[in-house]
């Protein structure tokens, strides 16, 4: 009986690991759009992830935004404050026309504000969220008892192709505090190949800071993704779509093992009690040592004496670069730590030429596809570049996995009770 | 072996159970479907999400199982239905709202207890089991709130308010329908086999393990959430 029991404590604590999955997540910003491929003078929309890029946990409210701004064409347009809308209690977004043809960059730049965490939690988050070097200073200078009153700052940018035409604006400097600028346009290179992305403090090139660097896999051009191809509709519609989920992203998260980790940190312990924060705010709540799972995947890269890191583009997908720059606070009475985070995304596609191999390689043959961008037909024959597709559903366990999990748990139980009868 | 057979079968069900809720979600790919494809797409959207609302079709599956014949089925399920389109139309369309958590996990709930009562958990327990048109009902209604706070969830406009609501709820029916086919099928031939009572028990089991999963799940949700 108390084998059952053990069995029983031993395999809740496994199913709330599990589940902490859902909410335990620290509080990177970034600009997200769905897809970053974008039609001209087309509605769109991108959204600010407050949590991980997969899952925003929170909305940013406006006062914190201290800039947000669109780059194309030459032009520099900011985005209108009553503009952003929230959704879910969890998501902000904002609706813009795209404009015209061309390489645009979208960055939005946060205030500054103080958390105060004790030793403990500090430290757990320093180590969770890959902020290494500001930990092993601690541990060399042995400061690992001492609290910390941090002040924090989110600076993030995201580059998207609208049409076909590449323009210049991606590497345009936004002056943010810290911010990542890439070397070469990013809709010019292409899955397989890698990029150079220069890191910014102040301004000036950042040497030996942390880069990390992941990406959501997309399946543009694979059929086995269970798309839901609608081959009726002829264009390859890259606007504007909220659906656009990447279930089949590299980041999982049941890879990692939580076995060590004791969770024991609460809500309570990130509390921004007197600090006047608000829920958007740079939370490290929930960071219960699931977080080397989430934080240092993909690839961990150091910046050289330039400031700059290459960046592996292995897979059709969304890349999300992320740095925290911390530095320790001695003129100031309030505050022990400042920090920079800096977010940076885009996305990534087979070169159009190689895509057409791979395609003919896997034999898909789904008739034509006209793929539009800005009017210039891309055709592929073969699928159907619908980014309406119908994942069977997006935010976990597809159906027939649900049917067949349910069949085997209900087999086994069936075995269990025929056994017994 | 038989020890090791014990905990095979419950660190299984541990961990699979867990993930029924994740498909329950309202998706931003619903969202975009719902922007762009006018009242078809609620009525698709609406048939998506019964189907793919894994707890409504334990209950619901729960429900048969406990009824014999068509007529009985037929009684039940419109109780259920009623129920359910009361509390989507009128709370989607005053809008009230609650905690999907919360509400979710009084879904659950309803999961778990239908399991029970058809393992017969009220008799062993001597509590005279209530009216199971009545509970019907209930949870219809129960169902029907979590359906409208998830349709609550979207953003829906004001425009053609009234004809989105009833076209969600007529795709929810539809979704409805085609989950009961394979349901009632199953259940239906199951009955006739040997080992019926095995399966009822397997079945029954699972609904119960999958009602308290998804019950912890949602509280968790509730107290660590960020809804």
């Amino acid at each position: 009986m108390s084998y059952i029991k053990s069995l029983i404590i031993k395999n809740v604590r496994a199913f709330f690991l599990l589940v902490a999955f859902g909410f335990l997540c620290s509080h990177n910003l970034y600009i997200k759009f769905d897809t970053y491929f974008l039609f001209p003078n087309d509605e769109a929309t991108f959204s600010l992830f407050n949590g991980t890029f997969e899952n925003s946990e929170n909305i940013i409210t406006r006062d914190r935004i201290i800039d947000a701004t669109i780059v194309g064409n030459n032009e520099k347009s900011a985005i209108d404050t009553n503009l952003w809308k929230d959704k879910d209690s969890t998501v902000t977004y904002v609706e813009f026309k795209t404009g015209d043809a061309g390489t645009y960059v979208a960055g939005v730049s946060t205030k500054p504000r103080n958390i105060e965490l004790t030793a403990e939690k500090f430290n757990d988050y320093l180590k969770h969220d890959g902020v290494v070097d500001m930990l092993k200073f601690r541990e060399d200078n042995n400061l690992l008892a001492k609290d910390a009153v941090e002040s924090y700052q989110k600076h993030v940018k995201a580059i998207y192709q609208v049409g076909d035409v590449k323009s210049n604006d991606w590497q345009t400097e936004f002056g943010y505090p810290i911010e990542f600028i890439p070397l070469e346009n990013p809709y010019e290179k292409y899955t397989h190949e890698s990029l150079e992305v220069k890191l910014l403090l102040d301004g000036k090139p950042l040497p030996n800071q942390l880069v990390y660097a992941d990406y959501l896999k997309t399946n543009y051009f694979e059929d086995e993704h269970n798309h839901d191809h609608s081959h009726d509709n002829d264009e390859h519609e890259h606007a504007n779509h909220e659906g656009h989920n990447h279930e089949g992203h590299n980041h999982n998260h049941d890879e990692h093992d939580h076995s060590d980790h004791d969770h024991d940190h609460d809500h309570e312990g990130h509390d921004h009690e007197g600090h006047n924060h608000d829920n958007d705010a740079h939370h490290h709540e929930g960071d219960d040592h699931n977080h080397d799972h989430s934080h240092s995947k993909g690839q961990q890269l150091r910046t050289n004496d330039q400031g700059v890191v290459k960046v592996d583009l292995p897979e059709d997908g969304i890349y999300y670069l992320r740095t925290i720059h911390m530095t320790n606070v001695t003129d100031n009475a309030q505050l022990t730590h400042e920090s920079k985070w800096a977010t940076l995304t885009f996305e990534v596609i087979h070169n159009i030429d190689e895509h057409g191999h791979d395609h003919n390689h896997h034999d898909h043959n789904h008739g034509e596809h006209h793929h539009a961008h800005d009017g210039h037909d891309h055709d592929h024959e073969g699928h159907d570049h619908d980014h309406h597709h119908d994942h069977e559903h997006e935010d976990g366990l597809p159906l027939w996995v649900f049917v067949l999990g349910s069949i085997a748990i209900i087999g086994v139980l069936f075995l269990v009770f025929r056994r017994k009868n | 072996m038989k020890t090791l057979s014990s905990k095979g079968v419950i660190t299984f069900l541990f961990v699979c159970v867990p993930f029924l809720s994740f498909a329950h979600d309202v998706t931003s790919a619903d969202q975009e479907i719902l922007r762009n494809g006018g009242l078809w797409a609620y009525i698709r959207v609406g048939a998506t999400h019964m189907l793919t609302g894994y707890d409504h079709l334990l209950f619901l599956a729960g429900v048969i199982f406990y009824l014999k014949g068509f007529k009985d089925i037929l009684k039940f399920i419109t109780v259920f239905t009623i129920g359910h389109c009361i509390t989507l139309i009128g709370a989607t369309y005053t809008g009230v709202t609650a905690n999907e958590y919360l509400v979710d996990a009084v879904i659950a709930l309803s999961v778990f207890y239908k399991g029970f009562e058809n393992l017969g958990g009220f008799e062993k327990l001597n509590i005279k089991s209530p009216n199971l048109l009545l509970m019907v009902g209930l949870f219809g209604l129960i169902h029907g709130f979590g359906l409208s706070t998830r349709l609550q969830s979207f953003d829906i406009g004001s425009d053609q308010f009234l004809a989105k609501i009833l076209c969600f709820n007529l795709g929810v029916e539809v979704g409805q329908i085609l989950a009961l086919i394979p349901i009632v099928f199953i259940i239906t031939m199951s009955r006739k086999q040997k080992q019926f009572e095995a399966f009822y028990k397997a079945v029954n089991w699972y609904i119960v393990l999958a009602g308290v999963c998804l019950f912890i799940y949602q509280m968790y949700g509730y107290f660590n959430g960020y809804h």
